[in-house]
């Protein structure tokens, strides 16, 4: 997954220019009605599934099925419903369980992806070494392999080595992030400058002093994006944990909330429905509100490098 | 993607020691140490790669050529797992399913993204920011969990789509059945999708300088071909790059049929898309060598596509 445009260190407000007034188009009068009511079409079809998600986490089952779907109905069951999935009602296993090791899972392998993409990046925007082209290009190139060839190959090499069920065996690979690297060598290139880090050289500082001196301040913006990219990849990853976990204690909130919805389909013994959906809202809850915070790190240019299974 | 090498560009009068050098190239010792601490910089990333992505394949390719039986235990089988695979009716409809999903669902997210984009550049609609906000908000969202969403508001009866499919007199509606399925799934993969897609290209189109459009306007050209001739140009890597991006990630489609199955297990079978062949084979069966097979044959696929479409980029000068 090649990525075309470099992100640029600060966005250049002046290239953009002020906006061309929509009159000087010579477009007909109707047409920006027509596109303000497309849009807002295509944005009922985005908000729908979420409205829905809210409205009936506060139903009970019968009536997620019989009440309308867009209006809350009694009794209002959204507290005894976010409870239900603090206790191991379904027998699938605790959601808090799952909404933790979510979060460590995330933190973990996102800032550890960010190290290591950090470093790297740096490794080969700064210093030339025999085999550094070809070396990138091949790192490069592991973007070509599909998730599922490679979380299969990990649960045979993690039967092997004892590694199913570790929680090691889900944050070490969601490390390597050769999508950060390249983000991280393009930034730096770009935003830190040789002639300060020569400077330092020629003060005496080591190379490992100039990189956390000079190279880490100056690469922060990149390594944000990169730090928010890993995080929403772990945190949305269901293939790999599905593979290599084998006990639901260990389970990411994807793959928990994939076998309570089995557990909801398949057995009628508790009200699972409403705890499933309540517990869709609350993983995604989290997710709205870093990107909602952090919009501007989710620019166009940065997002080109971030692929998700 | 540039490459550009710059670091042959250090001022040469720069040594290790003290003030400045004579002017005379870099030792070839310093030139050494500087090249291990390059080194030194990548390597924490080269060994996790090397343990986590390149040691796993390695081991998958070598699984895959050997067959274990019940009796008589695991033993050297050459392609037969191959053989069974590319031979295997199930897999081949997933791959074409897929393809017939990636066909659809390709052009609809990126012509979406294409049209909305476009619009919000130039200003057309009104609320553009709150909208951009909005569409990019399923990227949020795990696939898991639109997935269940969705599930429900199809649901045969009582999904309330369902029930306003059958207002509009559309004859008992089943959007899980073998018929709907496919389109079903486009759906949900369009709203996870387009709003990420269009981003992107809105941010191409930002950067395309504003002085080429105003001279276009100047000249009395009419917004359609201000598109066609200014903007489209312009945005060709970027849509190439996502048109081929949208097309991996549906070839390895897998989360959305996987839930859906939860709901409607007849809906979704065995082989539905090739990585459920590869899930269902391995870890459902436990088949594991024919998976690691299936899934070797997966990854040359899509590795396969991936390259031509690279080398076809090249061809035409977008990458250099």
């Amino acid at each position: 997954m090649t990525v075309m445009t470099r992100p640029t260190p600060r966005r250049r407000k002046a290239k953009q220019g002020p906006a061309i007034p929509v009159h000087l188009y010579g477009l007909p009068r109707g047409a920006t009605v027509a596109a303000t009511v497309l849009a807002t079409l295509f944005a009922l079809f985005i908000l729908a599934p979420i409205l829905w998600l809210v409205i009936n986490a506060t139903k009970t089952q019968a009536n997620v099925y019989q009440s309308f779907g867009f209006w809350f109905a009694r009794p209002f069951r959204l507290w005894p419903n976010l409870k239900e999935l603090f206790t191991n009602a379904s027998g699938a296993g605790v959601y808090a369980r799952w909404l933790a090791n979510t979060a460590i899972y995330a933190a973990l392998g996102g800032v550890g992806a960010t190290v290591l993409s950090a470093l790297a990046g740096y490794g080969f925007s700064r210093y030339g070494f025999r085999g550094s082209r070809s070396l990138f290009g091949l790192i490069l190139s592991t973007l070509l392999i599909p998730i599922t060839s490679i979380a299969l190959p990990l649960y045979l090499v993690y039967a092997k080595v004892g590694l199913i069920n570790s929680i090691w065996g889900m944050i070490l690979p969601s490390m390597v992030a050769p999508v950060g690297v390249y983000l991280m060598r393009t930034y730096i290139d770009s935003a830190v400058p040789r002639e300060l880090m020569d400077a330092a050289r020629i003060d005496g500082a080591g190379e490992l002093k100039v990189f956390l001196r000079i190279g880490v301040p100056l690469m922060m913006p990149g390594a944000v994006t990169v730090l928010l990219l890993s995080v929403v990849a772990v945190w949305n990853n269901y293939f790999l944990p599905l593979v290599i976990f084998s006990r639901n204690s260990s389970y990411p909130l994807t793959v928990g909330l994939a076998s309570l919805s089995h557990a909801a389909e398949t057995g009628s013994k508790a009200q699972l429905v409403p705890v499933l959906i309540a517990g869709g809202l609350v993983t995604i809850v989290p997710l709205i509100i870093l990107f909602l915070l952090l919009e501007k790190y989710f620019r166009g240019d940065a997002l080109q490098g971030s692929v998700t299974g | 993607m540039s490459m550009t090498q710059d670091h042959e560009v250090r001022p040469a009068a720069v040594t290790e020691q003290h003030g400045v050098a004579p002017i005379r190239p870099r030792s070839s010792r310093s030139r050494r140490r500087a090249e291990l601490t390059g080194f030194a910089f990548v390597s924490p990333f080269l060994a996790i790669l090397t343990l986590f992505m390149l040691v796993p394949i390695g081991y998958a390719i070598y699984s895959s050529l050997y067959t274990t039986k019940l009796i008589g235990g695991t033993s050297y089988s050459g392609l037969a797992n191959y053989r069974t695979v590319l031979g295997s009716g199930e897999f081949w409809s997933g791959v074409e399913r897929v393809s017939l999903f990636a066909v659809i669902q390709v052009p609809l997210t990126v012509g979406l993204a294409l049209f909305f984009a476009v619009i919000f550049d130039a200003g057309l609609s009104r609320f553009g920011r709150f909208f951009r906000l909005v569409y990019f908000m399923p990227f949020a969202v795990p696939a898991v969990v639109a997935s269940v969403m969705w599930s429900f508001l199809l649901l045969p009866t009582f999904g309330p789509y369902t029930r306003l499919a059958k207002t509009l007199g559309m004859h008992n509606p089943n959007f899980f059945s073998s018929r709907l399925i496919v389109p079903t799934i486009i759906a949900i993969v369009v709203w996870e999708w387009t709003g990420y897609n269009m981003t992107i290209l809105y941010t191409a189109l930002k950067a395309i300088p504003s002085s080429l459009t105003e001279a276009a306007i100047l000249d009395g050209a009419p917004f359609t071909t201000i598109v066609r001739r200014i903007k489209l140009p312009m945005l060709r890597p970027a849509l190439v790059m996502l048109c081929f991006l949208n097309l991996v990630g549906a070839l390895q489609l897998f989360t959305e049929p996987s839930i859906l199955s939860a709901f409607q297990p007849q809906a979704v079978s065995f082989g539905f898309t090739p990585s459920l062949f590869v899930y269902n084979t391995a870890i459902g069966s436990a088949e594991y060598n024919l998976g690691a097979a299936a899934a070797v044959i997966l990854g040359l696929l899509i590795g396969g596509i991936s390259v031509a479409s690279v080398s076809l980029r090249r061809r035409s000068g977008e990458l250099s």
